[in-house]
């Protein structure tokens, strides 16, 4: 250090440095923005429909009510190497309802109707128990509700079915309105490689 | 029929698998070890085992059975080891053992089907394999079963909700249970129930709420057992009874083993 710089001198440097290493930061940040690097995304182990150990509570819909974007940009995915397959899928079904004549409930769990399903591999027609199921999501219908993600998860199902924001959707708004109203701040921003990856989820608490 | 909770035993650490003895001493597997409890419930002693253990089982000669990751090893009751079954590919993941009266029987988790082994460890054939479905439905990722004094298999078939009850050979002679989320006497969610224990009837685990209940061998339900006393994360709940008619669960969250009795009318 020069034995003529004051304290002053030295404090001006150092706040003039901040100052350029915080807008260099955000300048580069919008850069990044703008070539699409940065996204908002829905981190699966805040979210309350998704994250372990909240068995029975109530589906939070805020990212259907909350969003800019028409039904959300925050859909409903289910990935398939996880699910059970299971013939009465508690997220495709409304468990609670009577069961009808084949043993299954009677009623779906979609207000929507946006999962269908389809028996796979060797199908037997007389027993629906006796047949895997695949669940596909329709993206068109689904609105990001979360009901289905709240009873895939643990214990109930096998937490294959996540919220997602679909980035063909999803404007990129510099502060997620989901994201402010979202109690959890279950919303976050990552490189679109880390975003397009899988849903972790893991236990709160 | 009712029970009441009469004890809590604490699991010293990971909880799997259950079983009890012939003289009614309570051993567990979990972690990398068996853990074996006095009457009291108090750890009477422990071994490791060279894998994680997942299930449990003791054999009248007082073998105990420990099934693991592509293995069954067998110690004595002392905890040295007699011998070591090897193969991946029947012994996939080893998630429930029982006996036959010449027999051992593994539940494969990898390949959803129980595999039968003569009693020096030679395959002799699969049980709950031969269906449309290529083996049971286990979306949990346990297969469990339970053996009858005649050695008929009773095999938990959770995404049929559904106990299978098997020959020993594999011919699957008659199943009891069904979907119902109202009526007690059914099983609930996507699967149940995830486990099995067979003494004097039907003893069952479900999860999603965790619930214990016991059938008759006709499939009537004779008593739930427990509801409100275990964590409500826990799945794939692993039961024992002993001659006594005391049924032990394990609360997998807790990793603690809980034990009711019956009570006398």
């Amino acid at each position: 250090m020069s034995e003529d710089l004051t304290r002053r001198d030295l404090f001006g440097t150092v706040a003039r440095g901040t100052v350029l290493a915080v807008l260099g930061g955000g300048a580069g940040f919008l850069v990044k923005k703008a070539n699409g690097q940065i996204v908002w995304q829905v981190n699966a182990s805040r979210c309350i429909n998704s994250r372990l150990g909240d068995a029975g509570a109530e589906a939070c819909s805020l990212c259907t009510t909350e969003c800019v974007v028409a039904l959300s940009a925050v859909r409903a995915v289910n990935e398939y190497s996880k699910c059970g397959r299971c013939n009465i899928c508690p997220a495709y079904f409304n468990i609670t309802s009577a069961v009808n004549e084949l043993g299954q409930p009677s009623e779906k769990l979609c207000p929507r109707d946006a999962i269908v399903r389809k028996a796979i591999g060797k199908v037997d027609p007389e027993d629906p128990a006796n047949n895997f199921y695949e669940y596909i999501i329709d993206e068109e219908k689904c609105d990001g509700c979360g009901k289905c993600v709240m009873k895939c998860k643990e214990p109930l199902g096998l937490g294959s079915i996540t919220l997602r924001v679909r980035y063909d959707r999803c404007v990129n708004c510099n502060y997620c309105s989901i994201l402010k109203a979202c109690p959890q701040n279950a919303l976050m921003q990552l490189p679109i490689e880390q975003a397009l990856e899988p849903a972790q989820v893991n236990r709160a608490g | 029929m009712q029970y009441r909770h009469v004890q809590a035993i604490d699991g010293k650490g990971g909880l799997r698998g259950i079983a009890v003895d012939s003289h009614g001493q309570l051993c567990a597997a979990g972690d990398s070890e068996i853990k074996v409890f006095d009457a009291a419930g108090r750890l009477a002693r422990r071994w490791p085992t060279s894998r994680p253990a997942h299930a449990i089982a003791v054999a009248s000669d007082g073998a105990v059975y420990a099934g693991e990751a592509g293995q069954i090893e067998i110690f004595d009751g002392a905890g040295k080891l007699l011998d070591a079954w090897r193969d991946e590919k029947p012994l996939g993941r080893v998630t429930a053992i029982g006996f036959t009266k010449d027999s051992v029987l593994a539940g494969d988790a990898t390949d959803r089907a129980i595999r039968r082994f003569d009693r020096n460890g030679r395959f002799l054939n699969n049980i709950g394999k031969d269906n449309p479905v290529n083996g049971l439905l286990i979306p949990n990722g346990v297969v469990d079963f339970g053996v009858d004094a005649q050695g008929v298999v009773y095999a938990a078939n959770p995404g049929k909700h559904r106990v299978e009850r098997y020959t020993p050979g594999g011919e699957l002679l008659g199943h009891m249970g069904r979907f119902d989320m109202l009526d007690p006497a059914g099983f609930t969610g996507c699967c149940n129930p995830t486990n099995v224990a067979i003494r004097d009837g039907i003893y069952t685990t479900e999860k999603a709420g965790p619930r214990v209940k016991a059938y008759d061998f006709s499939g009537k339900l004779m008593a739930v057992i427990a509801t409100n006393l275990f964590d409500a994360n826990c799945k794939n709940m692993s039961i024992a009874v002993d001659a006594r008619g005391r049924v032990y669960v394990v609360d997998t969250v807790k990793a603690a083993i809980l034990v009711f009795e019956p009570v006398k009318a």
